[in-house]
């Protein structure tokens, strides 16, 4: 089996998807974190001066958390059974970056009075038509694609758990994205991986 | 018989254009359906997430660009020949993508003159970054991965295609690497038989 190094920072942030399809493919890997101050160093090592970056074999670097998060998905068996399953899932994680995106704007607003604006905003006018769509994308069963886990449905749990720390009754009365937030929090690696996570922040 | 893909985008290169390249250098016959820009409106209710490109293929209705373009090129085997160059030609494609929508703003839809020399300074600034970046890790012979025509290249040759073409001309001479691969790209036949055909389009973007 190939010998995988995930490099990031202390946080959950980009690196959090890849750590929990990591956990749920029961894939062993070395969980590296960054300190702030060591980053200098190490951005011109990296191949975008980004990280995460993934090392497969003590070779080669990939770069690019989402690239990064599909192929960890593909090794743990959770990209999707055939190409249009798998197109499917892609599609609902590119929905759910797009929401992410404005989410990450609103929580980084430095300025106070502009902030408390976003985030009236969000709640009000981003978040329900976001979720009223993905609670008919998703199955009765809690699966987004077919009947059984993918990365799409970790993908979504990992995103709600930053947004519910905001929001915390995004959710409720949402029967099929409840069911799928269950079905990851129940999967055995997850469950590990919940309960032994360093916690951080964000 | 219809062909099996019916991709619906509006009258534009932009977030679309990949695509249809991938089609073209594969040969696979398409729909290529375009809406115009008055039409948008009746027609965005009906879309699965309210937006375009959409590709229909056996009953179902994919949506968001990207993955369209990754699902066609795995169909057409211009997604990467192992796991790792897959990984690679995504990273490329993430690196890129944003892009399409700072040429499109500061190209066509910013028309306030102060707004849109910002937007130019901003363009500027992530074009530099972006290229510079994919000049480090393209491959020297004209593929950005390994040894074939993937879809990054494609993805690549689109924005550098506006980039050339349109907004300023000369760029690609600082970045070599990058200048090949959309040499080659050009230069194939099935893609260059397209670009010649293609419809202008509602807006040069």
């Amino acid at each position: 089996m190939p010998t995988y190094k995930l490099t990031y920072f202390n946080v959950r942030g980009r690196g959090e998807l890849i750590r929990l399809l990591f956990a749920a493919g029961g894939i062993p890997y070395e969980d590296v974190r960054i300190e702030w101050d060591k980053w200098p160093e190490l951005k011109s090592k990296t191949p975008m001066g980004q990280v995460p970056t993934l090392e497969v074999d003590g070779q080669l670097m990939i770069c690019q958390s989402m690239a990064i998060a599909r192929f960890v998905a593909r090794e743990a068996g959770l990209l999707g059974k055939t190409s249009v399953d798998q197109a499917r899932a892609d599609m609902l994680l590119d929905g759910g970056m797009d929401l992410g995106k404005l989410f990450t704007e609103m929580v980084m607003e430095k300025d106070a009075s502009k902030k408390a604006e976003k985030k009236k905003e969000f709640g009000e006018k981003s978040l329900p038509p976001f979720l009223a769509l993905y609670e008919g994308f998703a199955g009765g069963n809690g699966y987004f694609v077919g009947d059984s886990l993918t990365w799409a449905d970790i993908a979504f749990f990992n995103m709600m758990d930053f947004i519910t720390a905001e929001y915390p009754s995004a959710l409720d009365g949402y029967c099929n994205l409840n069911k799928v937030v269950d079905n990851v929090k129940t999967n055995p690696g997850v469950a590990k991986w919940l309960k032994e996570r360093p916690v951080t922040d964000h | 018989m219809a062909p099996k893909y019916k991709f619906t985008y509006f009258d534009v290169r932009a977030r679309g254009e990949p695509t249809r390249l991938l089609f073209a250098a594969a040969g696979v016959e398409y729909e290529d359906v375009r809406v115009r820009r008055d039409d948008w409106a009746a027609l965005k209710p009906t879309m699965p997430m309210g937006q375009l490109p959409i590709l229909e293929v056996d009953g179902v209705t994919l949506c968001q660009s990207m993955t369209i373009a990754r699902f066609v090129a795995r169909e057409t085997g211009m997604d990467g020949k192992t796991k790792l160059e897959r990984a690679q030609a995504d990273a490329f494609v993430d690196e890129l993508e944003d892009l399409v929508p700072k040429l499109a703003m500061a190209m066509i839809f910013t028309t306030d003159e102060n707004e849109k020399a910002e937007k130019v300074k901003e363009l500027d600034k992530a074009i530099a970054e972006k290229l510079g970046k994919c000049e480090k890790l393209s491959g020297p012979d004209g593929h950005l991965v390994g040894n074939s025509m993937l879809w990054c290249d494609l993805v690549l040759y689109n924005i550098a295609y506006d980039i050339e073409e349109v907004y300023k001309s000369g760029t690609l001479q600082d970045y070599p690497k990058l200048a090949k691969v959309y040499d080659t790209v050009r230069s194939d036949p099935r893609i260059a038989k397209w670009i010649a055909e293609r419809p202008a389009g509602q807006f040069n973007i």
